[in-house]
């Protein structure tokens, strides 16, 4: 993976049981405050754990526990590979 | 009196802690404006009366969701002496994140560490003594799911209610605390909520805080651009990061975990249930497990109910004055029309009562948004939510169900919007009384093509509300809130028992007190418009002639037995005609001989003179047998002439004349005054219908049912058939329904929506499906088979045309 596509990583690129953790979120809004509230916050560690049996949404381990999030949000939050 | 509320985040075993403390004792309303439950309960302890309040679920409380908002509001408003803040021992640090924000309101807070057996079993020890040091409140551990810890927490309560607040808690924000002390100074509000907390909500751009310490929006967003020139600092996120560093930071200092890492149960189930392949066929078998239980076996239950109620029904008739041969007191047609009415709604309640418990299971066990995450996806195409599954299945999946507990099942859908759309289309799924109709009209006029009809009208109701609900969000409701579908999957819990029956009752208990209310007063009013102005006097006499003409045939036969003098007056002979009828109805529930005997015993002591002649079985006596074989006819035809006087007084009715009004608008699907005056009944309870158009078409030949003199009838071709059948399958709401609109929208604007707008398409669809059918030539299935074509057609052409983005999925 080079420099470029690593910083470009989005939650919604992961891959079944890859780790990440959180970099930044452009979400706005009450969706940008349910992000945080959920524990989407910069440094979380995030396990992707699976899609759902229609690819989306995808259900992640986050703050100890699971969360699913349509691929559309998952989107807007940037990650880095572990 | 002193007020606790109840706070917490979702899946923390709140409702088990406040059963535990409430008991059944408990009472249930809607916040004001909202339809969010609030749960509350008015104990004794000590002698004091402690008012506690269940605030809904929430994970902050920031702008997000309505419960949210609730919850903010109720503590704003209302003097709360003490919170308790129900916590899940095993995830403590994530629950923190709502404790600090209970904690910076400066009130005295109870910490219950709940489902502490959870904890045990993962090994996770807490350091009870250094978190309420570092906290700074009481802790009490509890398991809610085994009644324990009662006592702890209501002492707690007691003692923290006589506590005064010397040193809140408080989390160091860093380069926010200048802007918050800022904001503190400008807060005149005079509260028993610290300022601190307002300060901190202002500044997180909370609208209802702003407005209640009357800062402007402006004002706020100025003061957070300063802090992103100055600092480089998100105010949001570095609330959130700092609540969850704390977090951090007390969990390392009294929490210790030795099976860190280890794959737990929850994660293990989950891999089966959501699994790629096994997710549809788990869900698939859910689903058929939920409808057979409730439906299937409702129904049955049913069996067992009825004799009950028909007993209730008799209870009522022996109270009212009887009816003198062919003139039935209004009083008593009345007191019958009402029992009937109630009855129809009763009969339900078995089946929503197994329906509500199975809800209560499935949401108690954690499976309600597994539900919502396979099939979100589906959903979405169409403007409703994951969460719409559930409510769709109960309104009508397979053969019927019931849009009530359908659209009560709406309640959990955190998506406005989809919400409300699932409201407005649950009601199209096929309704169980619809049943009885379809089959009425099959039987008539598609008696070898039943299966295959059945098969299209009991799929086509999916297609419809899909299309509806596609229609409504992409209208009417698309400027409505939408929320992002971001949902929490708990751990599996097993349900207690104690917890899914009390939901169950609170629930029925709903159901009767909202709605059985509301169609008895409707049925008022129809039975008001059904029997006035009433039969003519001309017709009237001709059936007068008709009844003295029998009661002379009687009167003849009679004076040829020896126990003339027994019926030699007329009112005797309606006295010995409703005894045959009365014995008869109250025979027809006697389930063993022996009931028989004893019912027969309990006739001969009340009538010790004319029993005889209605059970001559028991007397030797041929004269009795000749009595009885005349009382028999004059019974029948006494039924006949009182059929033929309902229909002769629905067709005069207010009603009637409302049907009759009503052709020029119907005639392009076909339907004649009868239908019309069909459906117009069928809004009190849809069974009404088969009712109604059965006593219009009720012909009096013994034997013939309706099915027969309706195809026999020749006024109506099964194109009239289809016709209705659309109609049927479009049509409205019934009451009940109606009712539940209102609860779930908290809107009569919605309701009355909800009603007009499926019969306008019902009129539309059957018109113009009649019309091309009559112009084109076709036969009944074909033009069922087109519809049929047509519809699916349409509904999956949507799911291909991506809806508008809403607001929020808008980023940088």
């Amino acid at each position: 993976m080079t420099q470029n596509s690593k910083a470009r990583l989005l939650l919604s690129d992961l891959q079944q049981d890859q780790k990440a953790t959180v970099k930044t979120c452009v979400a706005n809004g009450v969706l940008k405050q349910k992000l945080l509230n959920m524990g989407i916050i910069p440094g979380a560690e995030i396990l992707m754990i699976r899609n759902a049996p229609l690819r989306d949404p995808i259900e992640i381990g986050i703050q100890n526990y699971f969360l699913t999030i349509r691929r559309s949000e998952a989107k807007l939050i940037r990650v880095e590979a572990l | 009196m002193i007020n606790v509320a109840l706070a917490g985040q979702p899946n923390s075993g709140k409702s088990t802690i406040f059963n535990m403390l409430s008991g059944v004792n408990q009472h249930v309303a809607n916040y004001p404006g909202v339809t969010v439950d609030k749960k509350s309960a008015c104990i004794k302890h000590h002698g004091e009366s402690y008012q506690i309040v269940d605030l809904p679920g929430t994970y902050s409380f920031s702008m997000f969701s309505l419960e949210e908002r609730v919850a903010k509001s109720f503590l704003l408003d209302e003097e709360t002496d003490v919170i308790v803040n129900v916590v899940d021992a095993s995830n403590l640090r994530r629950n923190l994140y709502l404790t600090f924000q209970l904690l910076e309101l400066g009130k005295p807070v109870v910490l219950v560490l709940n489902m502490m057996d959870v904890a045990k079993r993962r090994e996770i020890a807490i350091d009870c003594d250094m978190l309420a040091q570092m906290l700074n409140v009481q802790i009490v551990e509890s398991i809610g799911s085994q009644q324990q810890g009662k006592a702890e927490i209501l002492a707690a309560i007691e003692r923290a209610s006589q506590q005064s607040m010397t040193k809140p808690f408080m989390i160091n924000y860093n380069e926010l605390e200048t802007y918050i002390a800022q904001l503190e100074k400008q807060i005149t509000l005079e509260s028993t909520i610290a300022r601190r907390w307002l300060a901190i909500k202002a500044l997180e751009g909370d609208d209802l805080i702003l407005k209640k310490v009357g800062l402007t929006t402006e004002s706020i967003r100025d003061l957070t651009a300063t802090v992103h020139t100055r600092h480089d600092l998100d105010v949001d996120q570095s609330f959130a990061c700092q609540r969850y560093a704390s977090a951090d930071l007390v969990y390392h200092k009294c929490v210790e975990e030795k099976q860190l890492g280890k794959v737990n149960l929850t994660a293990k189930i989950d891999r089966l249930i959501l699994n790629r392949w096994l997710a549809f066929p788990i869900l698939g078998l859910v689903i058929y497990l939920i409808y057979q239980l409730s439906i299937i076996g409702g129904y049955k239950l049913t069996n067992y109910t009825w004799p009950l109620f028909a007993s209730l029904k008799n209870i009522v008739i022996d109270m009212v004055p009887e009816a003198q041969f062919i003139d039935l007191p209004p009083i008593t047609d009345f007191a019958i029309w009402m029992v009937n009415s109630a009855i129809a709604l009763l009969n339900y309640l078995p089946i929503f009562f197994i329906l509500f418990a199975l809800i209560a299971i499935l949401e108690d066990v954690g499976y309600m948004p597994r539900m919502a995450f396979i099939l979100d996806r589906v959903f979405r195409r169409y403007g409703l939510h994951g969460q719409s599954t559930l409510p769709l299945v109960l309104g009508g999946a397979f053969v019927g169900g019931c849009a009530v507990p359908g659209i009560m099942a709406t309640k959990g859908i955190a998506d406005e919007r989809a919400r409300l759309a699932t409201i407005l289309t649950v009601p199209y799924m096929n309704c169980l009384a619809k049943v009885p109709f379809y089959t009425l009209l099959l039987g008539a006029f598609f008696p070898n093509q039943m299966g295959q009809m059945m098969f299209y009208i009991s799929t086509v109701t999916l297609f419809i509300a899909l299309i509806v609900a596609r229609f409504l969000t992409s209208t009417i409701l698309a400027n409505r809130e939408t929320a992002p579908f971001i949902m929490e999957l708990p751990p599996y819990h097993l349900p207690t028992i104690k917890g899914v029956l009390l939901r169950a009752f609170q629930r029925v208990y709903l159901y009767i007190k909202k709605v059985v209310t509301v169609v008895m007063a409707v049925a008022v009013v129809l039975f008001v418009l059904l029997q006035y102005p009433g039969v003519p006097g001309d017709k009237m006499a001709g059936f007068r002639d008709e009844a003295n003409n029998a009661l002379a045939d009687f009167d003849r036969q009679a004076k040829k037995t020896g126990v003339y003098t027994l019926v030699d007056e007329q009112t005797e002979v309606f006295a010995l005609i409703n005894l045959y009828d009365g014995y008869k109805a109250k025979r027809m529930l006697a389930g063993s001989k022996k009931a028989v005997v004893a019912l027969d015993q309990l006739f001969l002591a009340a009538n010790p003179q004319l029993f005889p002649l209605v059970r001559p079985e028991n007397s030797s006596r041929a004269d009795a047998k000749k009595i009885n074989k005349a009382v028999r006819k004059l019974s029948k035809v006494n039924k006949r002439l009182q059929m033929a006087i309902k229909s002769e007084k629905i067709a005069n009715s207010f009603l009637g004349l409302f049907g009759r009004a009503l052709e020029p608008i119907t005639r392009f699907s076909g339907f004649d005054w009868r239908i019309n005056v069909a459906f117009l009944s069928s809004f009190a309870a849809r069974e009404s219908a088969v009712a109604t158009l059965g006593s219009i078409y009720e012909t009096g030949q013994a034997g013939q049912r309706a099915e027969e003199s309706i195809a026999q009838d020749g006024v109506y071709t099964p194109l009239h058939a289809v016709a209705m059948l659309l109609f049927m399958i479009l049509s409205p709401p019934c009451i009940a329904t109606m009712v539940v609109v209102k609860l779930q929208s908290n809107s009569y604007k919605w309701m009355l929506f909800a009603t007009f707008f499926p019969i306008t398409l019902g009129i539309i669809i059957s018109s113009l499906f009649f019309t091309l059918a009559s112009s084109l030539g076709w036969s009944g299935i074909q033009m069922m088979q087109y519809f049929y074509i047509c519809v699916a057609a349409l509904a999956l052409a949507l799911a291909f045309i991506k809806i508008k983005p809403s607001a929020w999925q808008v980023g940088e």
